[in-house]
Order: structure tokens, then sequence, then C-alpha cells
């Protein structure tokens, strides 16, 4: 437990930068990627733009959802009204203007329309037949919670066939992504290419790339796959047919095409699908390994944060397969034993890790620390990022490739950053600099020296080194000393000793 | 307009949340560590929005769901928050943020402390639904802070011949308007929103206020109160900036000489930039920032045709101005807390060669292969007002209307396709 955490008073838990939204996010995202769908989000115009417009813009780059409308409460429906009176008046006006009879109408409950007692099932079903309400639980569920809730709500109510359909073989659904779920495009394209090399063939692509009409359809895979972690294994239980998700790193994906084969009954192509992923797709991480990049990978520490399936997956091809060591890996949703954002906040500032995963928030640690020599990578939402490309997946080989090719890219730059350039400020430090061996150095202050170089990524030690003795010995050169003592050093280089 | 239609045309109100205008006055002001009261979802985006558009501060809240709502615990969990924000090294303001679940919770203005530590505690309530756009929540949180920090200072301490400049304005401007000043005698005392919370202070001190944008009723009604002159209006445009000018100098008692001066040289500066600038062509001015209005001037006395202009921000005695300016310089309509749909009917009216507007609208005009820009984003990051202002923006806009056929190929390339399934109907 971290000192922040203790001081909480009891029954009140305190949320920094918060990492996950709500019911309600979650289960909008799930439904208005189908076209044929059009929700009614009964909120506060706040909730309707910041889902539907000013986060998205940023998340999933898109512009705005187009089949989303708010019933826009104002404060008397709030002591007054309720707000089945504008509920009728957003359904009614979405018929006329925009659906025609041609979309399903669902509308979703958000917090404040929870809070103030708003369930309109019985309403819509006397004055809006056809219409639904989904009650999102905004006041208790998170998004991840709210993905698989409305993903099993949308197989009962429009797809569970009365009888059983025998599945089509070869055949697999891919549950996910919805809005909202960062990298989805490139982790995606990853997966789909997995399933074809191992012989499978794409059913649905569910909600993502669905309809809702196309519901009913999900029976007809013969194997489901979740692409987060996160949401999903709900529908899959409900469909009751095998399921995978979404495997990260070399082994798990290994073992992900080789299972996919066995389930499939394409056994031999799978086989020959990984023996040319490993000619092909998977030998520049081979190459890296053998080469002077793979050496560095062991004295390289990284920090995590992500979402549950990228967390899990960073943390065993890092950690177990690349031997990378682990700072600390905080997963979205947490688990028992992980840091949260007020937790993470405080590790960061202490001392952050070379490599570091993560969202806005940790972006504004590093910030606030004025850290210098972070390789920070985007891997998770909130955080105003576009991973639109097909080319950039945290998922399957091509994720080891991409992920592999980010960090040393990253360690690149540092690098480049600590070595020596010439400019104007770099001539002037140089005719200040003396020759080595001006100043006494005590022993204790060698020490503080060395510990602060240490904190410098292992190749930009030498030019760290050179940097950080200079900015002690012009200190002392200001004071007019001639030994330098461990208080000198503690000066010069403030937080870089402790 | 019948009911029915009124309704139907009136489906996307356009406006960023409007909290979001006050977490970005109070994140930027340092030694202010924010609490939020709210639930999770709300929290999420607001949040999001304050570290793209705000500032890269961390923002602590409580857990507010249905166990603590029903617990009856808000008010120890708000405890929690505002002692924890407090302890942010050099933290002197806490402002405690009561959105919509909170405020129908009810929240106590009375439970809360005036002070932990060194950091003033201050209540802002921004629920969503009451507050109708982002623009007015700005006001809502700078009139919350005058209140706190201008209440006591006595008005007679300050300099006379001090203006104090009220709207989030870009960093050139308040230089150029202080050059200006200082030519008739005066200068300007402070500009609020500010990063400082001694400006707040000092606000107090001013002799005139001028509310540069139209959206500030209750930080001008609280300085009226307290006997301050008020400048309405804007230097946007060779016109008003006249007025403006004019309006600054009766308020703060200047040399009428200089005064007269200052006008005729703004006058001959601005005659030059309209007549090397001349824009052409129908403009939509169609964004959510409140300051639309001005904009629309300044395009129209650079020559462009703006026949529509809509704002999220509700009708004012501080916006009566410039809709009757524009309505006698050939707006045909101009329209208050927008929707899209309004927006869509007057593209299809009135036509466009350039639309500014909100990031839906802006996508809808690209669709239709017109220059389209997200208002917020691009016009918001330029100075603005007197002679320079106008010369930037004009640039700006010259430069937008010059990409037109870009706009057209990517409308044809991408257009030609259907790029997503069409929907049956449900069976």
């Amino acid at each position: 437990m971290t000192t922040e955490q203790q001081k909480k008073p009891d029954g009140v838990t305190l949320i920094r930068d918060l990492s996950d939204s709500s019911g309600y996010w979650g289960s909008t995202y799930t439904l208005t990627p189908m076209t044929d769908v059009h929700v009614i989000c009964d909120a506060p115009l706040g909730c309707f733009n910041l889902l539907g417009t000013a986060c998205v813009d940023y998340t999933d780059s898109i512009p705005h959802i187009e089949n989303l409308t708010p019933t826009a409460i104002t404060e008397t429906d709030v002591t007054v009204h309720g707000t089945a009176g504008i509920t009728l008046k957003a359904v009614q006006g979405v018929e006329r203007e925009i659906t025609h009879g041609l979309k399903q109408i669902i509308v979703v409950s958000t917090a404040e329309s929870e809070q103030i007692g708003s369930d309109h099932t019985d309403m819509l079903a006397k004055h809006a037949p056809g219409t639904r309400f989904y009650y999102s639980a905004s006041l208790e569920e998170d998004e991840w919670q709210g993905r698989d809730r409305a993903l099993k709500w949308l197989w009962a109510e429009f797809g569970a066939p009365g009888t059983l359909v025998a599945p089509t073989p070869g055949t697999v659904n891919i549950i996910g992504p919805t809005y909202g779920c960062f990298n989805a495009g490139a982790d995606l394209h990853e997966l789909k290419r997995l399933v074809q090399g191992a012989g499978g063939t794409i059913n649905l692509i569910y909600p993502y790339q669905s309809l809702l009409r196309d519901t009913p359809r999900l029976a007809e895979a013969a194997v489901n796959i979740v692409l987060h972690k996160e949401y999903g294994s709900g529908l899959c239980a409900d469909l009751g047919r095998p399921w995978l998700a979404a495997p990260f790193g070399i082994q798990d994906t290994t073992a992900f095409i080789t299972r996919l084969g066995d389930l499939l009954g394409t056994h031999a192509q799978a086989e020959a699908f990984l023996a040319e992923e490993k000619r092909t797709t998977l030998q520049p991480v081979w190459d890296l390994w053998r080469g002077p990049q793979g050496d560095w990978l062991g004295s390289m520490a990284v920090g995590i944060v992500a979402g549950r399936g990228y967390a899990d997956g960073l943390r065993r091809y890092l950690g177990d397969e690349l031997g990378m060591p682990i700072a600390f890996c905080a997963g979205r949703p947490a688990m028992p034993g992980e840091p949260d954002n007020l937790a993470v906040r405080e590790i960061i500032h202490k001392g952050a890790p070379p490599v570091l995963f993560g969202s806005v928030n940790e972006q504004i640690y590093l910030a606030e620390a004025e850290t210098r020599g972070t390789n920070f990578i985007a891997a998770a939402n909130p955080g105003a990022f576009v991973r639109r490309a097909l080319g950039t997946p945290f998922v399957g080989y091509s994720g080891t490739v991409w992920i592999l090719q980010e960090i040393v890219n990253g360690f690149y730059n540092t690098l480049a950053g600590f070595l020596p350039v010439e400019t104007e400020r770099s001539k002037r430090q140089a005719a200040q600099e003396g020759p080595a061996g001006r100043y006494a150095w005590s022993p204790e202050a060698s020490l503080l020296l060395q510990r602060a170089v240490d904190q410098a990524p292992y190749v930009a030690r030498i030019s760290a080194s050179r940097e950080l003795r200079l900015a002690v010995e012009q200190l002392a050169k200001a004071r007019d000393l001639k030994a330098i003592g461990p208080d000198l050093v503690t000066e010069a280089l403030g937080t870089l000793t402790r | 307009m019948a009911d029915q239609n009124e309704q139907s045309c009136k489906l996307h109100p356009q406006t960023m949340c409007p909290a979001f205008g006050a977490l970005r006055v109070l994140t930027r002001i340092e030694g202010a560590h924010p609490a939020m009261i709210t639930d999770t979802g709300c929290l999420y985006g607001l949040t999001f929005v304050t570290h793209f558009y705000g500032a890269r501060k961390s923002l602590i809240a409580p857990q507010l769901g249905t166990k603590e709502l029903t617990s009856g615990t808000m008010m120890e969990g708000t405890y929690a928050a505002i002692n924890k924000a407090a302890e942010e090294p050099g933290c002197r303001l806490v402002p405690v943020i009561s959105l919509c679940v909170a405020e129908t919770q009810g929240m106590s203005e009375e439970l809360l402390p005036k002070k932990v530590g060194n950091a003033d505690v201050v209540l802002v309530r921004v629920p969503a639904y009451a507050i109708h756009s982002h623009p007015e929540a700005k006001d809502v949180a700078v009139s919350a802070l005058l209140r706190r920090y201008a209440a006591d200072v006595n008005p007679d301490e300050g300099e006379e011949k001090t203006l104090l400049l009220l709207g989030e304005i870009f960093p050139a401007d308040p230089i150029a308007i202080d050059a200006l000043l200082r030519k008739m005698g005066a200068s300007v005392g402070v500009a609020l929103p500010s990063r400082s919370i001694d400006d707040f202070i000092r606000a107090g001190e001013c002799g005139a206020v001028a509310a540069l944008h139209p959206f500030y009723r209750g930080s001008v009604g609280f300085l009226r109160e307290r006997g301050m002159p008020v400048v309405g209006g804007a230097p946007i445009g060779r016109d008003a900036t006249t007025a403006w000018i004019k309006s600054v100098g009766s308020a703060l008692k200047l040399d009428p000489a200089l005064v007269a001066r200052a006008v005729e040289e703004e006058r001959a500066t601005s005659d030059a930039v309209l007549r090397a600038q001349p824009l052409s062509g129908t403009i939509m001015v169609t964004g959510y920032e409140g300051n639309e209005l001005g904009y629309a001037k300044l395009l129209v006395e650079a020559g462009a045709n703006v026949p529509y202009v809509s704002t999220s921000i509700g009708q004012g005695v501080l916006t009566a101005g410039d809709e009757a300016w524009l309505k006698a310089h050939g707006t045909k309509r101009v329209v208050y807390r927008k929707s899209l749909e309004e927006d869509v009917a007057a593209l299809d009216e009135f036509g466009a060669d350039l639309v500014i507007g909100t990031t839906p609208f802006a996508a809808i005009a690209k669709e239709r292969g017109i220059p389209g820009v997200y208002f917020t984003n691009m016009l918001s990051v330029r100075p603005f007002f007197l002679s320079g202002g106008m010369a930037a923006t004009i640039g700006l806009i010259k430069g937008l209307l010059d990409r037109t056929p870009r706009y057209k190929f990517m409308e044809e390339f991408f257009t030609v396709l259907p790029n997503r399934p069409q929907p049956a109907t449900v069976s």
C-alpha cells in the first residue's frame, strides 16, 4: 500500500486522473459502431458532447458519432419534470428526421438520468413501440463492464435464435473492437491476418464492422476470439463455442495459432503458417535479438500502464520473453496489488523507468517530474493519439516486431540526445571545462556523482558523466573552491543524486 | 415556427460540455489544484478534454457512484479530495468543481471549509444541465474567483487609469491593447482569466472593465455592483475599434485630444489592412466559443458575405450591439444556443465558400467539398484585436479560401465509393 492510499478516510475512495470511463460510455461505444442503430442518450449536453465529439475526435480520430442524439436534460427536467417527456420528444424527432423506421432506436441511460430514477422501459413500450431502453448502470459499472454487458444484451435481445444453429466449419467471430479502444484498427488487422493464416474464415467482426441485423449470425461461427481481454468473454460464454483471446508476444501467438488450427480442423495449414511467419514477419525480432540491440534490453527497465490485455501481454513479451526488467505494471481494470494512478504518479515522480508505456496521465507525471530520457510509448486511452494506421499493432507476431522497433528507436533517440553536438552553448561549455584532476573530489562526492550517472541510460552514461561532472565543477569554480565534497554535488545536481 | 418543427430543428445542440469552460480557466491558474465532484463517466470526459485543451494538471476526485450517493458520503469524499489537492506543493487554491450528479445530490457550500492549510477553497457550480455553453461556464469560474479575491479590495486604492480586460484572448492581444492605451495615458491593469491568483485580487483595483467577450455577465455584474465602469463591445474591426476606444476614453476619463488621435491612428492602419487584403466569398461563422459575432463583423468589414452566424451562448445585452451591426451589414440570421440542424439548414439555404464551425459541422462542409475548419482550434490561437488582429485573421481566412481545390479533390475522391454499409429495414 502506498502512503497516499493509507491517508484515505474510511469509506472514501479517491481517484486521480481517471483512466476508465463508465457503463454509459462503454455501452454507447458498443452500440454506435453499428450503423443501423441510433442511440439516444438520456443525458445533459455535456455527456453527449464529451462522448460523441470531444473525446472520440481524439481517441478514434473520427469527426463525431453520427448516430447519437441527446435528450439534453435541463434544470427543470432534473427538479420538476423528469426525463420521460424529453426522451419521447427526442425519439419522435429522430424517427421523423433521421431514422424513418430504418434503424433500431435505443435509449441509453446516463449517471444523471439514473440518479433521478429515469427508467423508460414502460414509457417507450407504450408510446414508442419498437424503441428499446438500455439501462447502462453508469453509477456502478466501468466502461469495460459496460461493453461486456451491452454485448450480452445485444445477443439476448437481437440475436439468440430459438433453435440451435450448427456452426459453419472453419469460421471465426472477432468480438471487438468498439469505439474508444486504443489502437483497435491495427490490432484488428493483425488478428484477422493470424486467423486467416491459421486457416480460418472471418464470419463477423462484432460490433465494429457489423450491423445490428447481423447479430443472429453470431451463432454461425465455430470459434470466437475477443480482441480485448477487458470485455467480450460474457458474450462468448453465452454463444457457447470455444473462444480465445487475442495473443501478445512470441509464445502466446504461437500457441494461439496452433490452438486455432486445432479448433478449426486446419492443423496443417496453421503449422505451415507458423513456419512461414518465422521466416518473414518475425525475422526482424530474431535479427534484433542477435544484433547489438538485443544486448541492451536486459538493462532497460520498463513501466507499463495499459488496458488489461495490453498490460498482461507487454509484461509477458517484454519481461518473460525479452528479459527486460519490469519496473511496474498497472493494468486497467486493476488487479489486486497493482498500483492505481495515485501510486503510479508517486512512482514516476520518484524515478521513471527508461521505457514507459502509458496514457496521457503518465505523460503528465513525466512532465511534472521534469523527467529526461524516458522513452514514452502511447499504449492506452485517455490521451490524444491517432492510431488508425494498420501497421502499429501490439497484438500478434506483427505486434512483437512493432513494439521492439519502437523501444529501439526510442533508445536511439535518447542516445542521440546525449551525444555531443557543437552549438554556441557547447562551445562556451568546452571553454569553461578544465582538465580532469583540477578539483579534488572526495570519495563521497565521487560516489554521489556515480549514482547520478547510473540513472542515465546505459549507453549514454559516458556523455552523462562528462555533463554532470562539469555541472559540479562549474559550481565549485563559482564558489572559488578547490575541493569538492558531497554537499556541493547534491546542490549542483539536485534530485539526480537522491 | 410550430413547436414540432422547433424540436426537430434542435436535435443536436452544439457546445462543448459546459463545465469544461470552468475547468479550462481553473486548471491554468498557477497553484490551483481542482477537486472534481462527479460520477466517473463525466470525470473521464472532462479530465480528457482538460488534459488536451486546458492544462497538464493532475486532477483529483472522490469516487461518486450509487454506493456513495445512497450512503450519503458525498461530502466526506469531497473533504478527502480537497485535502488531497491541498497537499500539492505550492497549492494556494482548491476550486471545488461541482458537476451534474453532485449538484443533483445537493452540494452544500456552507459545509465546505473556506480554507485548508494555505489553500483557499472556492466552490464552482457548473452542472451542464443548468449552464448551457462552455463560454458561460468560464464566466461562472471567473466570477466565483472575483467574489472571493476582489471583493475586499478597496477600489479607491488602485490606479485610476487602468483597464481590466475580461476575456480569454491571444497572448499578443493585451500587449497590443496596452500599447494603444499608453498612447492615451492609460494602461492595461490585468487581463482575466489569468494564470495568476493575484490578478484576481488586482482586478478589483482597476479603473474600468472591458468585457471583450459578450458572455461574462456574472463577472461584469459583480464589478458593476462595485461601481466599476463597464466598456462593452471589443476593438474588432474598423468601426467597432473606433467606438471602443471612445468608450474606454470616457470610462477612464482620458484626455479627449489623445483619444481622438488614437482613433485616427487605428483607423488609418485598419484602412490600410482592409485595402491590402480584401476578402470575397460567402463565409459561415458557426463556432461555439461565444465570440463568433465579433469574428463575423471583422470578416464583413474585410469584404466577405456572412449571411449566417451561430453561437452556443445565449442572447443578452452584451450581444445586442454586434447583432444589430451585423444585421445592418447584410447578415440574414444570427442564432443563439444553436443546433447542428440549424447550421446545416443555413448551409443548404445560403451556400458557402468557407465554413468556420464546430467539428461536426466542419466535417459536413468538407463532405460537400467546402473548405471547413474547427473555429476553436484555428481562430482562437491568433491575434484578433485592433489592426494587428485584423491583419492576422484576414490573412488566415484568405489562405483557407485559397485551399478550395484541395477540398474539392478530397470530396470527389472519397465520396465516389460508399465507405460504410447502408442499413436496411430493421425486421
